[in-house]
C-alpha cells in the first residue's frame, strides 16, 4: 500500500490527561478536521502519533514553513524521459489513500498557502488539483489535523478567520505535576523523585512566563534534562544545559531561573 | 559553607560593591520564579536621625530594601540581597495576618518574631530545599558565644535552620526541641506566638540583658519584623502606617525625579502637576522658535475656498525634560517592550520572499524548468527564466507620529491618575523603541495652537536625528496646553514627511478630541479643514491614520480621516501597547 512507510508499527507512549483520546476518537469517527492547540513541547505531536497508531491509520506529517507553497502540499509535475509526470504532494497522498494528514505549526505557512485545505475541511471533502484538472474525492478514512501554538501568535502570523472556523479544537497544556512527573520519569528513565523535582523546577520557570520568559520550560525540555541526569550528569548541570541556557539569553532572568533551580535541589 | 556555595552557578556571582539597584531585576525575577510573587520594592530611606536602614522592612505590601548593607563586603552583599529578598518573600507567602502586640514584652515580641522567621523559612524550604544554601551562610553564631540575649537569640536562630549546628545551651536546646516537635503545626502562625512566648518567659527569668531600643535582628538578611505586629491604636515604633504611605508616595516622586528635583514633568505626571502653576518659566509664546514661520492655507467650507496663507505655524523647541524618565517608562512596560522586540524581530528579518522565474538566481525554479522542458519538447522556444532567488523583503517605509498636546491632554485618563499626555508619552516611548529596533526612518512631532496666527509645532525626534538622550529629553519635556488646530499641523507634517525618499509614507496621528481653537466657534470649520488636509496628503501619496483616545470620537474622526483609517481606543491607558502593534500591523 502506498503509505506503508507512514504507518506507525508500535504504540507511541502517550499519557492521557483529560479525556482527549476519547474526544479525538469521536472527532475521527465524524472525520471532523481537528486543531491541536497548546504551547510548544506539551505533547501535541506525540498525541497525534498515538492516535494514528490507535486508529490504525497512516500519519502524514508536514512541518509547515514560511516558504511552503501550495504545490509543496498538493503536488506538481515532474519530468521523466517520457514527458511530464504528476507527483502527488503529501496532502494529496493522504487524501487519496486515507491517512491522517497532520500539518504541524500551520501558522508558519503563508495564509494563501493554507487556503488549499479549505475544500477538504467542509462538507465537500474534495481536493481540486487544478494543474492536473482533477478533483480528488477524499478517502473515507482521511482526516486533517493541524497544530497551532497560540503562544507566539502575533499580528504577523495568525490563521485566517475562514481557516480557523473549519476546525474543532482540543486544547493542550502542561499536565498537572503528578502526571507530568510520571511522563518525565517514563520518557527519560529517571526515578520518580528526580522527575518530581524536575517538574517543580519547571513550575518556577512557568512562573516567569511574561516576566522575562516568553514561555516556561516544556515537558520536552524536562525530558531532555532527565535523560542527561539518567546518564549520570549531576542534576543541577543537567538542568543548566537542558533548561536554563536554551530558554533565555537575558542574563538577569537566567540568573533568577538558575537560582530557582538551585533552590529546588536539596 | 564553601562547598555549598561552590555548587551555585557561576552566573550567581555578583560583582563587588553590589548596590541593590544593580541586582534588583534579577532578584525580582527570582521571587517570581519561586512563588509568582510580584511585590513592589522600594528603596528604604534613612530614618529621622539620618541613619541608613540596617534591615529590610515589610509593610503595607511593600518591601523596603536598604540600598546597601553596611559592613558587608561586595561579594557577600549580592548574596545577602538575595537571602533578604527570599526571606521577605517567605513572609509574604506564609505569614498570615499581623499578630496583636498587646500584652507582650519587647523580649517576647523579639522571640515570637524569631520563631516566625524560622517557621516561614522552614515552610519555604519544604518547597525549595535549596534555599538552605541561600540562608545558612549568614548564620554564623557559635555555641561558645557570650550569654547575652542577642547572642543567645542568634544561636537559637541558627539552631532552628542549620541541622548540623550543635549547641549545648539548655535554652537554645529547648527552643529547638519545641520548634521541631511541632513540625506538623508549622503551617499555623499561632505556633510562633506560643513557642516565642514560652522562650521569652524563660529568657526573662534568666535575667539576661535585653535592650529593645538597640535590638537589631540577626542575621542580617532577616527583616526588622515590624510588619509582623499589630500595635493597635498607638504604634510605639516607626514607621506608622500614615508615615509609610507618605513615604511610599515620596519615594515614588523621588524615583521619578531622581537627580532632577525641579523636573516638573515626570512620566507619572498628575494633572495637578501640569496645571497653570506648573507651566514653564517661559510662557508658551516665548519658547524658542527654531525655524522661520510658515504660512499655510486653511479650507473654509462656508465659501468653499482655501483661504491662502491663513495660518502661521512656528516650529518651537520645548524645555527638555529628564531622559531617564523615558528609560523608566520602558522599564515599567518591560513586558510590552519585550513583546514588541519579538514582534519587531520577526517583522524585520523573517520576511524572505521567493522570486520565481528569474533569469538568474541561486537555485532552479522547479515549475519554471518543467514548463521550459515542456515548451522545448513541443518545439517552442523555452522561457529562459528558470531560476529563483530568495530575497529579504526590504522595508521601505517612513512614519511620522504626530501627537496632540493641547490642553485637554492634561486631563486624567478614565480610571487612572495619569494624564492623557503621560499616556501619549509612554506610547511614543514604546513606539520609538520599536521603530529604533526596526530601522524604519521615523519622526515624532507634536503640535498645539493658539489661534490662527500661532500654531506651535515641536520636533521631538526628526527623521534625521538619532533616537538619543536629547530626543528622549524632549519627549519627557512635553507639556500640555492650548488648542488643537489639526489641519495646519497635518499640512506641515505632510510637508516634512514628503521629503522622505521611501516607497510608503505613513502619518500616524494621536489625538484625544476634535479640532478646536480659540478663534473658531463653528465646530465644523476645523473639522472640514482637517478633512481637506488629509485628502491633500492622500493625493501626495501619504497615508494618514488616526488613533483616537476619545471613545465617542469615531464620528468626527471618520469624517476627517475616513472610516478605514480610524482606530478608537476605549481605554486610553491601552495606548502604549496598541500604538506600536498597530503600526506593525499597518506596515507588514
Amino acid at each position: 500500500m502506498a503509505l506503508d512507510a507512514h504507518r506507525i508499527p508500535e504504540e507511541p507512549y502517550y499519557r492521557p490527561v483529560a479525556g482527549e483520546v476519547a474526544l479525538f476518537e469521536a472527532a475521527y469517527a465524524a472525520r471532523m478536521p481537528m486543531m491541536l492547540k497548546g504551547p510548544t513541547g506539551c505533547g501535541k505531536t506525540r498525541f497525534i502519533e498515538h492516535m494514528a497508531w490507535r486508529l490504525g491509520r497512516p500519519l502524514v506529517t508536514v512541518a509547515c514553513h514560511e516558504d511552503m507553497t501550495a504545490s509543496d502540499l498538493v503536488g506538481r509535475f515532474l519530468l521523466d524521459p517520457g514527458g511530464t509526470v504528476w507527483h502527488d504532494g503529501p496532502l494529496t497522498q493522504a487524501v487519496r489513500h486515507g491517512a491522517i494528514c497532520y500539518l504541524d505549526e500551520i501558522v508558519e505557512a503563508r495564509q494563501d498557502t493554507t487556503v488549499v485545505i479549505h475544500p477538504l475541511t467542509d462538507a465537500r471533502r474534495i481536493l481540486p488539483l487544478e494543474k492536473r484538472n482533477e478533483l480528488v474525492q477524499a478517502h473515507p478514512d482521511f482526516q486533517l489535523v493541524i497544530s497551532y501554538n497560540p503562544g507566539y501568535q502575533s499580528v504577523l502570523k495568525d490563521l485566517k478567520e475562514s481557516t480557523k472556523q473549519r476546525f474543532a479544537a482540543i486544547e493542550f497544556g502542561y499536565p498537572n505535576a503528578t502526571v507530568e512527573a510520571e511522563i518525565v520519569a517514563h520518557e527519560s528513565g529517571v526515578d520518580a523523585n528526580v522527575a518530581a523535582l524536575l517538574v517543580r523546577i519547571a513550575a518556577s520557570s512557568r512562573n516567569l512566563k511574561g516576566h522575562g520568559l516568553q514561555e516556561g520550560v516544556s515537558t520536552r525540555m524536562l525530558i531532555h534534562a532527565g535523560r542527561l541526569a539518567a546518564q549520570g550528569i549531576a542534576l543541577e548541570t543537567a538542568c543548566r544545559i537542558a533548561l536554563v541556557l536554551p530558554i533565555t539569553d537575558d542574563a538577569d532572568v537566567r540568573d533568577a531561573f538558575s537560582a530557582a533551580v538551585s533552590a529546588a535541589i536539596a | 559553607m564553601p562547598d555549598d556555595q561552590s555548587r551555585q552557578f557561576p552566573a550567581d556571582q555578583f560583582p563587588a560593591d553590589t548596590a541593590f539597584s544593580s541586582v534588583e531585576r534579577r532578584l525580582v525575577a527570582y521571587l517570581v520564579a519561586l512563588w509568582r510573587l510580584r511585590v513592589p520594592i522600594r528603596h528604604a530611606k534613612p530614618d529621622a536621625a539620618g541613619n541608613p536602614p540596617r534591615r529590610v522592612s515589610l509593610s503595607d505590601g511593600l518591601i523596603w530594601m536598604p540600598g546597601t548593607f553596611r559592613g558587608v563586603d561586595g561579594h557577600r552583599s549580592g548574596a545577602l540581597f538575595r537571602a533578604a529578598l527570599v526571606h521577605a518573600g517567605a513572609h509574604l507567602r506564609f505569614t498570615g495576618p499581623r499578630f496583636p502586640a498587646a500584652g507582650l514584652k519587647p523580649l517576647q515580641l523579639a522571640l515570637v518574631s524569631l520563631i516566625e522567621d524560622a517557621r516561614v523559612e522552614q515552610l519555604a524550604m519544604r518547597e525549595h530545599p535549596g534555599l538552605l544554601r541561600v540562608w545558612r551562610p549568614f548564620h554564623v553564631a557559635e555555641p561558645d558565644g557570650a550569654g547575652t540575649a542577642p547572642a543567645l537569640m542568634a544561636r537559637l536562630a541558627r539552631a532552628l535552620i542549620d541541622p548540623d549546628y550543635r549547641d549545648d545551651d539548655a535554652w537554645v536546646a529547648k527552643g529547638r526541641r519545641l520548634f521541631f516537635a511541632a513540625e506538623s503545626d508549622w503551617h499555623s502562625p499561632a505556633l510562633s506566638r506560643r513557642i516565642g512566648g514560652l522562650l521569652g518567659n524563660d529568657l526573662g527569668q534568666m535575667r539576661v540583658q535585653f535592650n529593645s531600643k538597640d535590638h537589631v535582628v540577626e542575621p542580617a538578611y532577616r527583616d526588622d519584623n515590624i510588619g509582623l505586629w499589630d500595635h493597635g491604636e498607638a504604634p510605639p515604633s516607626p514607621p506608622s502606617d500614615a508615615e509609610t504611605v507618605f513615604e511610599a508616595f515620596r519615594t515614588e516622586q523621588e524615583e521619578r525625579d531622581r537627580g532632577r528635583p525641579d523636573d516638573q514633568v515626570g512620566e507619572g505626571a498628575t494633572p495637578a502637576r501640569l496645571s497653570a502653576t506648573d507651566v514653564p518659566a517661559r510662557a508658551v509664546g516665548e519658547e524658542e522658535i527654531t525655524a522661520p514661520p510658515v504660512r499655510y492655507p486653511e479650507w473654509d467650507y462656508r465659501v468653499g475656498i482655501d483661504r491662502p496663507d491663513w495660518v502661521v505655524l512656528n516650529e518651537r523647541r520645548s524645555e527638555p525634560g529628564d531622559p531617564a524618565a523615558i528609560a523608566r517608562i520602558v522599564e515599567r512596560h518591560q513586558a510590552t517592550a519585550d513583546r514588541l522586540t519579538a514582534l519587531v524581530r520577526s517583522a524585520k528579518v523573517s520576511r524572505p520572499v521567493r522570486l520565481r522565474r528569474q533569469p538568474e538566481g541561486d537555485r532552479m525554479d522547479l515549475d519554471a524548468c518543467i514548463d521550459a522542458m515542456v515548451s522545448h519538447r513541443r518545439g517552442e522556444a523555452p522561457d529562459p527564466r528558470v531560476h529563483e532567488v530568495l530575497v529579504r523583503r526590504n522595508r521601505d517605509l517612513s512614519v511620522l507620529l504626530l501627537l496632540d498636546v493641547s490642553a485637554s491632554t492634561g486631563d486624567p485618563v478614565a480610571g487612572g491618575g495619569r494624564s492623557v499626555l503621560s499616556v501619549e508619552r509612554e506610547a511614543a516611548t514604546l513606539f520609538a523603541q520599536a521603530l529604533d529596533g526596526l530601522g524604519d526612518p521615523f519622526a515624532i512631532h507634536a503640535f498645539r495652537s493658539n489661534g490662527r496666527q500661532d500654531v506651535s509645532y515641536y520636533r521631538i525626534k526628526a527623521f534625521r536625528q538619532p533616537y538619543d538622550d536629547a530626543a528622549r529629553g524632549r519627549l519627557a519635556g512635553l507639556k500640555a496646553g492650548l488648542s488643537t488646530r489639526l489641519g495646519t499641523a497635518l499640512r506641515h507634517a505632510g510637508r516634512l514627511l514628503e521629503r522622505q525618499a521611501t516607497h510608503r509614507r505613513l502619518l500616524l496621528v494621536v489625538t484625544d478630541g476634535e479640532p478646536s481653537d480659540i478663534d473658531v466657534a463653528d465646530r465644523r470649520y476645523l473639522l472640514d479643514d482637517a478633512r481637506r488636509a488629509v485628502l491633500g496628503l492622500a493625493a501626495r501619496g501619504i497615508d494618514c491614520f488616526v488613533i483616537g483616545l476619545d471613545p465617542q470620537g469615531r464620528d468626527y474622526l471618520t469624517r476627517m480621516f475616513g472610516a478605514r483609517n480610524v482606530m478608537v481606543i476605549d481605554r486610553a491607558d491601552k495606548l502604549p501597547e496598541v500604538l506600536p502593534t498597530f503600526y506593525l500591523r499597518l506596515s507588514t
